[in-house]
This record gives C-alpha cells, sequence and structure tokens, in this order.
C-alpha cells in the first residue's frame, strides 16, 4: 500500500489540478461572450463551467499526470539527496510541470494556443498557480500514510469524473446525446421523444449518483448498483445483437469496463469490511 | 419480394459503387493547393513551399514558373490559391494568395497580382495585405472569387489564436475582403463610411474559409472549418455578421465549449452545418454536361470525411450524398476543366491530380 501512494498521490493531485486549471478557459470564453452581449445565463455558465471539466479536463488529465510524473520525481530526488525539501519544493515542481506542458503545447501543436484561458499573461500564471497547488495537494497526500479508503474514494471519484460527461450530455443536451447513439430525435414520435430522454437522462443520472454515494459511505452496495446496471447493459446489448439481430457495435466493451470497474470496488469493501 | 427488394438494393450499391472511374493524371506534387485550367490539357498549380506550375496534362510536361512571390510555407501557410483574372485570354494576369511575414515579422495573408509571360510572372504587385498578424500561419483562409463586376473577394482567416477579433471590425481576422484589382477600396463596400471598421471588409464572424464562389446568378457560397464540429457553408450577402465565435455548433480541439450559444439576432445561420466535422477545403458549383447526375449541385471536397460532398439546396432544405470515397484520399481541391470534367486534388506531400471519368465515357 506504501508503494501504491505515490501514484495514486499523482493522480490526485493531477485532478485536483485540473479541477482549479479548466474553469480558466471556461471563465476567458464566458467573459468575452458577457462582452460581446451573448445572453450568457447562470444555465449557460454552468453547462460551460461543467462540461469544460469533464470534456477539456480529461484531455488535461492525461497531460499533466505526465508532467507532475516528472516533476515530482526529480523533486523527489532533490528532497532526498539534499536539503531543498518540503511543500513547496513539489509545489514549485507542480508549477513547473504545468508551464512545461503549456509552452510545449504551443511549441508542438502548430504554434497556436490550445486552451483559450492560456492565450493571456494572466491566464498563463493562473494555469502556473494550479499546478502549484497540485504540487502542494502532492506534498500533502504523500506526507502522511494514505489508506485503503483514500484509495477507494479516488478511484470511486474517478470513475465519477469519466461518468460525468455523459450525464452532462443527457442533462444539458440530450437531443445532441441521443444522436449519439443513433436516435433520429425528429423521426420519433413525441411520446417516444419523451421517453428517451427521460429514461437515458435517469439512467445516467442515476448510476452517477450511485457512485457518488459509494464514494461518500463507502458502502459496497452503491458500487454494486453501478455494476450490475452497466453489466447488465453489456450483456443485454449482445443479446441485441445476436439473438434480435441488431447491428454489431463495441459499446459492449465499455459497458463491461464501466460495469466491472464499480464491481471491483464493491467486491474490495465488500470483502475487507467482512474480514475486519 | 423480399428477395427481389435485396436484389434490387444490391443491385442499386453495383451502379453507385460503379457510377466513376478515375484515373491518376499527376503524382509526386509536393503539398499542392489549388490549381487552374489554362486549356482543356494545360493546368497552373501552386505547391505550398512556394513553387507555382504549369504542366501538360497530355505528355505530362511540367514547366515551373519564375518571380513567384517569397512565402512563409509552415503550419497551414504558404502558397495557396491561384486563380486567373475573368479576362485573362487578354491581359494574361494572375492571382496568387500567401502567407509571408510582414514588417514586424508576423505572419499574415497577402494577395498579389501579376501577369503570367513566357513562364515568368511580370509587374509583380502585392494589391492586399491583410492587417491581420499572427505568430504562426495558421487559419489563413485564402480562397479567392471574382465578382461580376470584377472585384474580388479574398477570405482571411481568424488565425486561429485571435478568434474573438472575427466580431470586430478593425481588423482582418475572420472576414470575407471585397477590393479592386488594383487593391483599392470598391466605394459601395459596405464598412467605407463607418467609423473604426476597415473598409475592405465585406462580411464578419468568420473561421477558416476554403470554399469560395460565386454562382452565375451572383450568389456568393462560402464554407468554412468549424471547430470539433460545426463546419458551415453561408450564402454571403455584405455587412452580415456569421456569428463566429459567438455562435457556433462546434467545440474546441481540446473539448471546451467555446459558446453555448448557436443562435443569436443579427447573427447569420448557416445553409447548413456539419457536426462532426468533415473539414471541408474546396467547392464548386458543377453546371456541365458530362455527369447529369452532378449537374447544378455544390460539389464540396473534404479532408476528414475523404470525400466529396454533393450538396443542393431546396429551400432551406438540403440534400446531401458523399462521392468519390472509393478514393479514400483527403481531397485539397476540385475543379472543372473547360469541357466539364471534374478534377480532384489530393492533400499533404506526393498528392495526386485525379481526373473523374463517368463509367462509360
Amino acid at each position: 500500500m506504501r508503494i501504491a501512494k505515490y501514484p495514486f498521490a499523482v493522480f490526485s493531485a493531477a485532478l485536483f489540478s485540473v479541477m482549479l486549471i479548466t474553469p480558466i478557459t471556461s471563465l476567458s470564453n464566458l467573459l468575452w461572450l458577457s462582452s460581446a452581449d451573448m445572453p450568457v445565463s447562470l444555465i449557460s455558465f454552468l453547462k460551460v463551467i461543467l462540461f469544460d471539466f469533464q470534456r477539456l479536463g480529461i484531455a488535461l488529465y492525461g497531460v499533466i499526470i505526465v508532467g507532475f510524473s516528472i516533476a515530482f520525481s526529480v523533486a523527489g530526488l532533490i528532497d532526498r539527496f539534499t536539503k531543498l525539501g518540503g511543500k513547496y519544493l513539489y509545489a514549485i515542481a507542480g508549477a513547473a510541470a504545468v508551464g512545461m506542458a503549456l509552452f510545449l503545447m504551443v511549441e508542438l501543436l502548430f504554434q497556436t494556443q490550445l486552451l483559450g484561458g492560456n492565450r493571456t499573461i494572466l491566464g498563463k500564471l493562473l494555469h502556473i498557480a494550479g499546478g502549484f497547488f497540485g504540487g502542494y495537494f502532492f506534498y500533502f497526500l504523500i506526507s502522511s500514510e494514505r489508506n485503503y479508503t483514500f484509495i477507494i474514494r479516488f478511484l470511486g471519484i474517478l470513475y465519477a469524473y469519466l461518468l460525468l460527461g455523459l450525464v452532462l450530455e443527457w442533462i444539458f443536451t440530450p437531443i445532441e446525446a441521443s444522436a449519439n447513439f443513433g436516435f433520429i430525435f425528429n423521426d420519433l414520435s413525441s411520446n417516444a421523444q419523451n421517453a428517451l430522454l427521460r429514461d437515458f437522462t435517469s439512467f445516467f443520472v442515476a448510476s452517477f449518483l450511485f457512485s457518488i454515494f459509494g464514494v461518500i459511505t463507502l458502502n459496497h452496495i452503491w458500487f454494486f448498483s453501478v455494476g450490475i446496471i452497466y453489466i447488465g447493459a453489456g450483456i443485454f446489448n449482445l443479446i441485441a445483437i445476436y439473438v434480435h439481430g441488431t447491428g454489431f457495435n463495441q459499446i459492449f466493451i465499455f459497458e463491461f469496463i464501466l460495469g466491472t470497474w464499480p464491481m471491483l470496488l464493491g467486491l474490495s469493501i465488500y470483502f475487507k469490511t467482512k474480514k475486519s | 419480394m423480399k428477395l427481389k427488394f435485396f436484389i434490387s438494393i444490391i443491385f442499386f450499391s453495383i451502379t453507385i459503387q460503379s457510377s466513376y472511374k478515375f484515373e491518376t493524371v499527376l503524382t509526386n506534387l509536393d503539398d499542392a493547393w489549388s490549381f487552374e485550367f489554362l486549356t482543356e490539357d494545360k493546368i497552373l498549380f501552386t505547391e505550398m513551399p512556394g513553387k507555382l506550375k504549369i504542366t501538360s496534362l497530355k505528355d505530362k510536361s511540367t514547366t515551373e514558373i519564375k518571380n513567384v512571390p517569397s512565402v512563409q510555407y509552415a503550419s497551414q501557410g504558404g502558397l495557396s490559391e491561384v486563380v486567373l483574372d475573368p479576362n485573362f485570354e487578354n491581359n494574361n494576369v494572375i492571382y496568387l494568395s500567401y502567407s509571408a511575414k510582414d514588417e514586424n515579422n508576423k505572419s499574415t495573408l497577402f494577395l498579389l497580382s501579376a501577369e503570367l509571360r513566357n513562364n515568368t510572372l511580370i509587374n509583380n504587385k502585392v494589391i492586399f495585405q491583410a492587417k491581420a498578424p499572427r505568430r504562426a500561419p495558421a487559419h489563413l483562409g485564402a480562397k479567392i472569387a471574382f465578382l461580376d463586376d470584377n472585384t474580388i473577394l479574398l477570405t482571411s482567416g481568424d488565425g486561429y489564436d485571435h478568434r474573438e477579433k472575427a466580431q470586430t471590425l478593425d481588423n482582418h481576422f475572420g472576414k470575407i475582403i471585397r477590393i479592386n484589382k488594383d487593391g483599392s477600396i470598391p466605394a459601395d463596400n459596405p464598412f467605407v463610411d463607418k467609423t473604426n471598421a476597415l473598409p475592405e471588409i465585406y462580411s464578419y464572424g468568420h473561421r477558416n474559409m476554403q470554399g469560395l464562389i460565386v454562382t452565375k446568378s451572383g450568389d456568393i457560397y462560402e464554407h468554412e472549418h468549424g471547430p470539433r464540429g460545426g463546419d458551415e457553408m453561408n450564402l454571403i450577402e455584405p455587412a452580415l455578421n456569421y456569428g463566429w465565435p459567438a455562435i457556433t455548433y462546434g467545440i474546441d480541439y481540446s473539448g471546451a465549449i467555446i459558446s453555448p450559444f448557436t443562435k443569436k439576432d443579427g447573427m447569420e445561420q448557416p445553409l447548413l452545418q456539419w457536426t462532426p466535422s468533415i473539414a471541408p477545403s474546396d467547392m464548386i458549383f458543377y453546371e456541365g454536361d458530362i455527369y447529369p447526375e452532378l449537374k447544378n449541385s455544390f460539389l464540396v471536397t473534404a479532408l476528414v470525411s475523404k470525400d466529396v460532398k454533393k450538396v443542393v439546396f431546396d429551400g432551406l432544405e438540403n440534400n446531401q450524398e458523399s462521392l468519390f470515397s472509393e478514393l479514400n484520399s483527403r481531397l485539397r481541391n476540385i475543379q472543372s476543366s473547360p469541357s466539364g470534367l471534374i478534377y480532384l486534388l489530393t492533400d499533404g506531400p506526393n498528392g495526386k491530380l485525379i481526373k473523374v471519368l463517368p463509367k462509360d465515357l
């Protein structure tokens, strides 16, 4: 478990930094839209912030994990062999990692700014500050012994974070979301449209909430519930393909992954509880 | 009955798949971007690194044109569009759009007129330099078309990093430009009398426009790359705002929402939008007789979907059909020869020029 705490601390710190960084681009876009007399409301504000946290965040998450892994390894070596250790060393390493990632993203991608919020000096400083606090958080996580519940909670939050994209699509843009599932919305009767929107939205919102409840309570039942939903979706997907003759699709692979993940978390909690 | 139905579907599919045959007429083109027919068998084409060439399609002999302007070949920039003056037969004038560094060492879009004589450009004159300086030559637009009154339209893209400037009139980011052939400004341009507006601007609120045509009836059609999704085809009218980036059907490459809005009063809706993106790269309105099924339809080449979209408008509705996808190539440019044969240019290094023939020709 002690060995595991470092990668989990990197993953957690990266997610923390993503949480701080993605609103910079969101707010930058929203501020400009407001200045251009666009009717930015609370709903559109929430939509942008939450969607960006999930969609932009996932892209950034991978980049920051790589950056943090390198930066914290170097900081760890400095910490070990010099007297320059401490929380600020890791915070500076986090800031340097994000700063370097942003620099390379521009230089390697046609010399253009991929992140809207990184076009101004203030934006750049805020991004780097996000990395700084991520590094600080990393130090906080490794400075005390992380236990079993931390890892389970982290994996549960990461799972919920991945589901968040689907949840947001079905809440804010259900017609586009249904198109992603192959529905031609306007071809459906109004009753069918209603059933599609309410049932699919409920399906994704419920599974998202179950996973959040699992993270909060660490009760295996919540994770089992989510697991059953998605493994069930995978099984019935295969039945639809091979028994009912619908077109082949590979979505069942993701359904089994989305089902197995919480199932394993639930089983882990169940056996741990039973043992203790 | 069922059997008949399936046989008819199979027969129909075969018919569709074998409607055209393809003949590669040129190979090893180095990032070719556009071409024009000088005669049925002779084309003038650009290569992004800065080469302008004439090739005979009969014997494949190629001649490189001399005195071509220096270009900045990087990212999406280089020597882009070549078009012939409507009076080319008499004056031998051509127009070239390209990216180059400005006096402040920033990249921007240029439009040059020159006479093509004895395989050399003479009387070169920069007739337009976009007030759209950027760090790298991205999203230049660079498409050229002529209006019936002999004025020139030029698309000037949003520069990627400067998208918000597409909504203001004090720059050339995300604008369609209209100038006279000598570079002067037509007196009836829509913003000539507006303070703080550049007088060359014809329409605004555009992104990266790589399709621009004027039909015989004088209508201007344009298409532009969206970000992730939201590629658009628009009917252009002077002074109108086409909305980018305040309204869009796409999201940013990073996944971020550029704008949660798709409509606003005072901003034009596209005639059609493609989500997911097809990356439209060029367009013609086909009026020839060689392919009757394509007559009076827009043919839009696409880089991502690797096909040509046949687009026919029926009022506000549009019908689309995917053509030539069997080539499985990123298509950069499309032209109809004087006789009406369609030629396609593929994208990137080792590009090809492909002649499309009806199966029965």
